[in-house]
């Protein structure tokens, strides 16, 4: 009995890496537009995926909801008459890409798929789901601070969308900080100003899903 | 915790490898915008860990800091900017792995 020291050069995360792959080929082929809508606890997530279910009705819309432990997204929801299901993710903060590969097979029929990830703004950054965009979603109720303070995910978004500008004048929030926080962390990505509930913004977010959807055809051939 | 269990399964199918008895000592490279916390790693490692081989495994934990660096002027910037002050966008390389560069065990 002896003690010995074994050199290596394994990348942790490169299971994660090797479904995000997988999944990442499954939506090509399959011609499918994958969202990853990331975002703080209670941003207004579901409600953004169900007001766009509505409204694309001539898209075939499919949805993967991410949760600590209830369904109460997922039945929401399933009240659109499109396919839904859900994952628990149990005490994990985030999603991951191998938890969406056992449920994507499924979803082969749908032109967009959504995927709520957990509400959390840290650890859902380091996990590729294998999407195409990534959205992250924050409320003007978390503090017109809550960009600066999570450099990470919002360095890393598609699309960044700040929600409920309209409760901004009672929460004292400064949307216009809000705005230059995102634009000088990510200068590329997409900004959307938006209120859900007054239809703010909400347009825009459905023209720029549109783009994508076409471009992303094209780019299929 | 899915941090340490990644670590852990990857550990355990290196010592397997070797048919080792005990792992004693794991060195590793953390990226630093994985922002993970040493003593919280180290942690919920002995957590997962516990009654495996890898119990009791002392972690040696190096970090790595990202390439920050202009695309247009080159200056290099120690935090993450998305503008550099010439209005060039400022690129992130790195900064964001997990590596096992090194396993010792009892066989
Ligand atoms: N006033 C106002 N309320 C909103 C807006 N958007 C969403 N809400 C409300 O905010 C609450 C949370 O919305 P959800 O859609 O459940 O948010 P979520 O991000 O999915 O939340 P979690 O999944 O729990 O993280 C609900 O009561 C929504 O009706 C908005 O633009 N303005
Ligand atoms: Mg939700
Ligand atoms: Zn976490
Ligand atoms: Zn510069």
């Amino acid at each position: 009995m002896h003690k010995i020291e074994v050199d290596a050069e394994i990348d942790v995360l490169s299971l994660n890496k090797r479904y995000a792959k997988e999944n990442r080929e499954f939506f090509r082929r399959n011609n499918i537009l994958a969202i990853n809508i990331m975002g703080a606890i209670g941003s207004g997530k579901t409600l953004l995926i169900e007001k766009t279910i509505d409204s694309l009705n001539y898209y075939k819309i499919g949805a993967i909801l991410g949760d600590v432990v209830c369904k109460a997204d997922f039945e929401r929801v399933s009240k659109h008459k499109v396919k839904a299901k859900a994952i628990n993710t149990g005490k994990e903060c985030h999603l991951d890409a191998h938890l969406i590969h056992h449920k994507i097979e499924d979803f082969d029929e749908v032109d967009i798929l959504f995927i709520e990830n957990v509400g959390n703004l840290i650890c859902p950054v380091d996990f590729d789901l294998g999407e195409d965009v990534r959205v992250v979603m924050v409320s003007v109720t978390e503090g017109d601070d809550v960009i600066a303070k999570h450099p990470e995910i919002f360095r890393l978004a598609d699309v960044i969308v700040i929600n409920k500008v309209k409760l901004a004048e009672f929460v004292e929030a400064d949307v216009d900080k809000m705005i230059r926080d995102a634009k000088n962390l990510n200068p590329k990505a997409k900004i959307i100003k938006m209120d859900l509930k007054e239809n703010l913004g909400f347009d825009e977010w459905l023209k720029y899903l549109e783009g994508l959807y076409v471009s992303r055809c094209n780019r299929e051939g | 915790m899915s941090f340490a269990t990644a670590l852990l399964e990857n550990v355990l199918s290196i010592a397997e490898e070797k048919n080792a008895k005990q792992v004693t000592k794991i060195k590793i490279e953390i990226g630093d915008l994985l922002l993970i916390n040493p003593e919280q790693l180290e942690f919920c490692f002995e957590a997962v860990s516990n009654g495996t081989i890898a119990e009791g495994a002392e972690l040696n934990i190096e970090f790595v800091p990202p390439k920050i660096k202009c695309s247009v002027c080159g200056r290099e910037y120690n935090e993450v900017v998305g503008v550099c002050e010439c209005g060039g966008f400022v690129g992130v390389d790195g900064g964001k792995e997990m590596i096992i560069r090194k396993v010792e065990m009892v066989v």
